[in-house]
């Protein structure tokens, strides 16, 4: 193609201030498209159309047809070619240089058909939204049917994705809007421990088991020493006796010498 | 032909049985983060840690109220928001069935109220901050009763106009004293 396109190309429609938009569908379209999902009788063929992901959602989707989640029992099946597809699966925040090629799959496959934006990237430009290069989202170019987020999704969830385009599973996510009550008030965790000495239990536990399994261990340790009517040596050593784990017992241990070192003063 | 059935039949069936019955997701597995909103300070930790910008925090100073909102189409689930929350407010549950037709169900908000400082009455930090500061102290052994509240609802600003008032008030005193 040479020189500008022109505002009407329907390849690459435009705002009036020549800005790309999204590809729309026509009411007959979605009209079809309906009717489709209601008297779907056969496979639904599913074409991926890669817009610049790094391959992780690929790796899940194929995840997603191998024995173990086996999408093909539903008759969903992957094929090589937009033209065969009912399903185009975007995956990717939709880089520059793919956004032409993804147009171009979204047009070759035949109506109606059904688009979904697959993973972080694919549904709202996941960690790279706010990069130069990218569109941000395959919403941004053509009209999305299903968001499947996660990064990637699993495959479980990928099946549920695609049930849920085929309109065999409702949607169980809502948005939600808390709001402040007048009483809410956070609760100190643990408190009849003193801070400093929570603190360095949950300081050491973090050092020794990472930051995320620390705090679980940690909590578990504050939990056992602040509800038992035992002493703490009574209760570490029950604890630890049937422990198999010995990463833990061996934290577990270090918290209780910490723990010990505080009683004695 | 027997003995190859009886190997199938050994080998058992490798398919999960989802979506027809639910998916038993191993442990440690990090799905859907789920705010308690009644424990949630709105520190902003959570915001600051969030590596793809799913977190995010906003200010209306005129209403006087700061919104939490969660993108999960933007979520990795990395768990780092869970890591740095330090009143355990924000979980990372198993839930994955996070497939939405409409996007703005991907949305999760919170609204919390600002304080208003007891002195120039504008908004500083959120109001529930100020009361888990009050609990901390008190876990640390410090005495600290609700008269004092109005002590802990005051800005930075005013509170350093109020140490100079008072430490020139008491320099004087103690001059007249030494005389």
């Amino acid at each position: 193609m040479n020189g500008p396109l022109p505002l009407s190309n329907p390849m690459a429609p435009r705002d009036e201030r020549g800005m790309p938009v999204p590809l729309t569908e026509s009411e007959h379209i979605a009209a079809l498209k309906g009717k489709l999902l209601k008297d779907i009788q056969r496979s639904a063929y599913v074409y991926r159309v890669d817009c610049g992901g790094c391959n992780g959602c690929e790796i899940e989707i194929f995840a997603a047809i191998t024995p173990v989640f086996d999408a093909e029992r539903f008759g969903i099946k992957v094929v090589a070619s937009p033209r065969h597809a009912d399903i185009l699966l975007f995956t990717g925040a939709v880089t520059r240089a793919m956004r032409m090629p993804a147009l171009r799959a979204w047009q070759a496959a035949p109506d109606p058909k059904i688009s979904v934006s697959y993973g972080a990237c694919g549904c709202s430009g996941g960690i790279f939204h706010d990069l130069y290069c990218v569109w941000g989202g395959s919403d941004k170019i053509v009209p999305v049917d299903v968001y499947i987020p996660g990064c990637p999704p699993t495959p479980a969830a990928t099946l549920y994705g695609f049930a849920m385009a085929l309109g065999l599973l409702d949607q169980k996510l809502k948005g939600t809007h808390q709001i402040e009550g007048e009483a809410d008030r956070a609760v100190v965790a643990h408190p009849a421990i003193a801070l400093d000495v929570r603190v360095e239990i949950e300081r050491e536990a973090r050092r020794l088991a990472g930051y995320r399994a620390g705090r679980l261990i940690a909590d578990e340790f504050l939990t056992l020493a602040s509800e038992t009517d035992l002493t703490l040596d009574e209760c570490m050593k029950r604890r630890l006796s049937g422990e198999e784990d010995p990463r833990l017992a061996e934290i577990l241990t270090r918290l209780w010498d910490i723990g010990a070192g505080v009683a004695r003063g | 032909m027997l003995k190859l059935f009886k190997i199938i039949a050994d080998a058992g069936e490798a398919t999960a049985k989802y979506p027809f019955a639910p998916f038993p997701v191993s442990p440690g597995f990090r799905g859907k983060p789920e705010l308690n909103a009644a424990q949630c300070i709105a520190c902003a930790a959570c915001t600051t840690a969030c590596p793809a910008n799913a977190l995010t925090m906003g200010n209306d100073t005129a209403d006087g109220t700061r919104t939490w909102q969660l993108n999960l189409g933007r979520c990795i689930f990395c768990g780092r928001c869970e890591e740095v929350c330090p009143t355990h407010a924000i979980v990372l549950t198993p839930e994955f069935e996070l497939a939405v037709a409409n996007k703005a169900d991907l949305l999760q908000k919170a609204t919390f109220r600002l304080q208003q400082c007891e002195q120039c009455g504008q908004p500083f930090a959120p109001a529930k901050e100020i009361g888990y500061v009050m609990d901390l102290l008190r876990q640390s052994g410090v005495a600290v009763d609700e008269a004092r509240r109005a002590e802990f609802a005051s800005c930075p600003a005013c509170k350093r106009k109020a140490t100079v008032t008072r430490d020139a008030v008491s320099q004087h005193l103690s001059q007249e004293a030494e005389q």
